[in-house]
């Protein structure tokens, strides 16, 4: 019998409850030193663990399936102020017992809700594994909802919502980039939601969706850091073991989002000082098989000082202070964003010029191989640096379980921006960064 | 010179920095920005190369290199792939001991440097914070802007930038600190192979004249259109790194505003939903640094937002913390210390602070024994000596016409002043 056999017998035995069974699915190597390990309960919970010891530190994470994708119209940023109630009263913990415990045990707790999902976590020092498991637990399964508590994180979210996005000029033109760009698919609406629809919730909107979204097979947890196995996965049978395998409601699959075949542009006047330019290409889901080759292109164009665009724009043209590029890590189609950040007085008209005619270089040309050498070292990078703290660790075996059903993933990434080719930029550049695929925001400097 | 070292084979990358005790202080008096320029000018690049070729071989390497200034130092920062450690070491040094500092370099570096005061109007935050440091020092160095302003920028030519660096950096004193993949000889290897061995000038705190707070409560409104939310900055004097309270106080502001679960954000957050943060800082330095809570309520309540944290602000002086929270305090302070030093990297950082900063050695190798130590009557009487509640700043950036009123009449108040946001 192998030692995980012995290890599954002994966590098993005396254990009658079925949803308390624990079994192991799979062991994955995560990098040169590390073992992903996958143990299921039997109510469906599926528990990542990656014993690492290199620091006396440990991070908790548990992500839920579930994100404004998964809300409708009316009731839009109901999974961000769910986040924001998770930290409230439980059947065994009154209100501020959470925080209080937490932070009496020097651990961070905080959350994240995003179109596609939603994770809490915790970073503590590593005795405090027995408490972070069990108030985890004991908020996915006994919390309470109430009238004051809800009104009150309510305000809290409008104040955040002000400050993100009615009171910030780029915080407005995201908001306004997505809903433009998006017309039927839940992409559209932002994650905080309107502002109509935050004051608008009711306690029982908020009891509703915690039926629906937050039971043990609709979880991912994650522990990563400096623990015992054996003893995590024993307080996991014991204070999740009691949840039933609820029947969580699988939303249909969002509408498909209709091809773009125009740019679509807008203009948002606001109290600025610098005018900007916001463009949203319709790219493909981080599953797609051509995400990679667009990551490579988004290095070269935007990646460090060295980048072409970052070069052309900042230092030999001065036409903007900053250019940034990102690629949405969805699960469904979502755009490679562009920012353009201009100097005082400078043209729009003149960079974007600029912005196709290297668009249509790079689709042309390519790359060199250099530049994609160099783009593949900065991603190395980027990646070691992910991975310094057990918290890093956990939270991208989250994101990936999530959004990739396989926790480890992430090194496959690495191993997929490694195998791209020039051919394969040429290829992603001239199919997704085509003006007739982009909305476009244009942030315009109100006159005062 | 000094070596720190800090190894760590976990991962396959190294950091590297080189730090020097020169900053913002060092600014000549209305050409504030230099010390920062110097530095941004330093990191374009070494003689012989051009900027473009040298941001290609370090991109090449799988490397990222960072100067920052803050008021009391200039930390060149690299991080790279453990394989292309040594021609990184190598670029570095030559970025250290060969700038090029070139002319046109400068004119773009200026106007870029120009372009980003600008830009940081759009930050309320920012503006809030930067306007409070103004508000609260008045004329002393500490309230100067590491940036500098549209009119400090405009003195400041190359000729500055060169003898700024000739001062201060090319025979000034400095330490070097690798962390992460790399062992103690490698380290020392390196640094003699590529650092000069020649004397250099012992290192020279500059004198900083002691900070003085304006007597009374003082609200400056940094008037920017169509807010509908405010950045609320409320604050005195802080303290100094020696001060013997130190840590008494530091317990202290961790009870009141430095968790979730103080009064502070259990009052204006949990309690009302008025503010997404709300929480308190102590910043300690040579001279008596700044203590501030920062909260960012809807300008619907700003004011009473502000009077809440001022009633909350008294009972925490005249009356002090609660036993229970003065464990607790020390609880989250000790239990969660390991995050300091977590990674090789903040390990290195905070022997550099040592070495640089002047701060006691004991602060980071006895710090459970110092915060387990304090008692109630310490943290209180600490709290009493330290926070001024009658000399007091208080900065709202928001629309002036919608929030004047209300915070002249809050209680105290001796002055209030209205700026535009984008005054030069």
């Amino acid at each position: 019998m192998g030692t995980t056999e012995v290890l599954i017998d002994r966590l098993n035995a005396g254990v009658g409850k079925r949803n308390a069974r624990v079994e192991f699915v799979r062991e994955q190597p995560f990098g040169d030193a590390l073992r992903l390990r996958r143990f299921r309960l039997g109510n469906g919970l599926t528990v990542l663990t990656l014993v690492d010891r290199s620091a006396p530190t440990i991070s908790y994470h548990t992500w839920f399936r579930v994100g404004s994708r998964h809300e409708r119209p009316g009731k839009t940023g109901l999974a961000h102020l769910f986040e924001h109630l998770m930290f409230n009263e439980t059947r065994n913990h009154p209100p501020g017992d959470f925080d209080r415990l937490m932070e009496r045990a020097g651990a961070e707790a905080n959350a994240a809700t995003w179109t596609d999902w939603t994770y809490y976590y915790e970073n503590a020092p590593r005795g405090a594994l027995p408490l972070l498991i069990e108030l985890e637990a004991d908020r996915m399964g006994n919390l309470v909802l109430r009238g004051p508590q809800v009104s009150s994180e309510k305000e809290v979210v409008v104040n955040e919502r002000k400050m993100r996005v009615d009171d910030d000029a780029e915080g407005k033109a995201l908001e306004l980039l997505y809903r433009s760009a998006f017309r039927r698919h839940p992409y559209h609406w932002p994650t905080i939601g309107w502002m109509e629809d935050i004051r608008a919730f009711t306690v029982e909107d908020c009891r509703d969706f915690y039926r629906k979204h937050y039971a043990p097979s609709n979880a991912t947890i994650v522990i990563a850091g400096d623990f015992n196995e054996r003893t995590a996965l024993s307080l996991v049978q014991k204070h999740y073991g009691d949840f039933s395998r609820a029947r969580v409601s699988r939303p249909r699959a969002s509408s498909k989002e209709p091809s773009q075949r125009a740019e679509r542009v807008f203009q948002l006047e606001v109290p600025t000082p610098t005018e900007k330019i916001l463009i949203g290409y319709r790219a493909p889901a981080f599953s797609d098989p051509h995400t990679p080759a667009l990551v490579i292109a988004n290095e070269v164009l935007f990646g460090g000082q060295s980048s072409r665009l970052h070069r052309l724009f900042c230092i030999d043209e001065e036409l903007a202070l900053a250019v940034r590029g990102s690629i949405s890590p969805f699960v469904d189609p979502g755009l490679f964003e562009i920012w353009i950040f201009l100097r005082e007085g400078k043209s729009k008209r003149d960079a974007l010029k600029l912005l196709d005619r290297e668009l249509e270089r790079l689709g042309t040309d390519g790359p060199s191989e250099s530049e994609v050498e160099k783009a593949i070292n900065q991603l190395e990078l980027s990646f070691l640096h992910n991975m310094e703290t057990a918290a890093g660790k956990a939270e991208q075996i989250g994101f990936h379980e999530t959004v990739l059903n396989d926790g480890a993933a992430v090194f496959d990434r690495l191993v997929a921006y490694r195998e791209v080719t020039v051919d394969e930029v040429k290829d992603a550049v001239r199919r997704y960064l085509r003006p007739s695929r982009r909305t476009r925001v244009e942030i315009l400097a109100k006159a005062s | 010179m000094k070596l720190f070292v800090e190894s760590s084979d976990v991962l396959p990358l190294v950091d590297l920095e080189v730090a020097f005790p020169v900053g913002s202080l060092q600014d000549p008096a209305g050409r504030e920005g230099l010390a920062q320029l110097t530095g941004h000018l330093m990191r374009r690049g070494p003689r012989g190369i051009s900027q473009e070729r040298f941001e290609e071989r370090l991109a090449g390497l799988g490397a990222r290199l960072s100067v920052q200034v803050s008021m009391r130092t200039t930390r060149i920062r690299a991080t790279v792939l453990r394989r292309h450690l040594e021609p990184l070491f190598e670029l570095v040094a030559d970025v250290i001991w060969q700038p090029a500092l070139r002319a046109g370099d400068f004119a773009k570096l200026k106007r870029q440097a120009q372009a980003a005061l600008i830009a940081r109007l759009d930050d309320d935050q920012t503006l809030g914070a930067l306007c409070f440091r103004e508000a609260l020092f008045g004329e002393h160095p500490y309230g100067r802007s590491l940036s500098g302003n549209a009119g400090s920028l405009s003195r400041i030519g190359v000729k500055q930038v060169e003898g700024f660096y000739a001062r201060h950096i090319a025979k000034g004193s400095f330490v070097v600190g690798l962390s992460g993949d790399v062992n103690e000889s490698e380290a020392r290897s390196l640094v003699d192979a590529h650092f000069p061995s020649f004397r250099l000038r012992p290192h020279k705190t500059p004198a900083v004249p002691a900070t003085r707070a304006r007597h009374g409560r003082h609200v400056v409104i940094v008037d920017k259109p169509e807010r509908t939310q405010t950045q609320l900055y409320i604050g005195t004097l802080g303290a100094r790194t020696r001060d013997r309270n130190l840590f008494p106080l530091i317990v202290s502001n961790t009870a009141f505003g430095g968790t979730f679960s103080g009064p502070l954000m259990q009052q204006v957050r949990a309690a009302r939903g008025w503010s997404y943060g709300a929480y308190s800082r102590l910043l300690h330095s040579n001279q008596r640094d700044a203590w501030y809570m920062a909260t960012a309520p809807s300008v619907d309540y700003s004011a009473e937002c502000a009077a809440l944290q001022l009633g909350l602000l008294e009972n925490w002086v005249e009356v002090g913390i609660k036993k229970t929270e003065l464990s607790f305090a020390k609880r989250y302070l000790i239990n969660g210390h390991c995050f300091d030093r977590d990674t090789p990297s903040k390990r290195l950082d905070a022997r550099v602070d040592v070495e640089l900063l002047g701060i006691p050695r004991a602060y980071f190798e006895k710090h459970d024994e110092l915060v387990g130590r304090v008692t109630w009557q310490e943290a209180t009487e600490a709290t009493r000596a330290r926070i001024s509640t009658r000399d007091l700043t208080i900065v709202v950036v928001a629309s002036a016409a919608d929030v004047a009123d209300s915070f002249e009449r809050l209680p105290g108040v001796r002055s209030l002043e209205i700026v535009p946001f984008d005054r030069s």
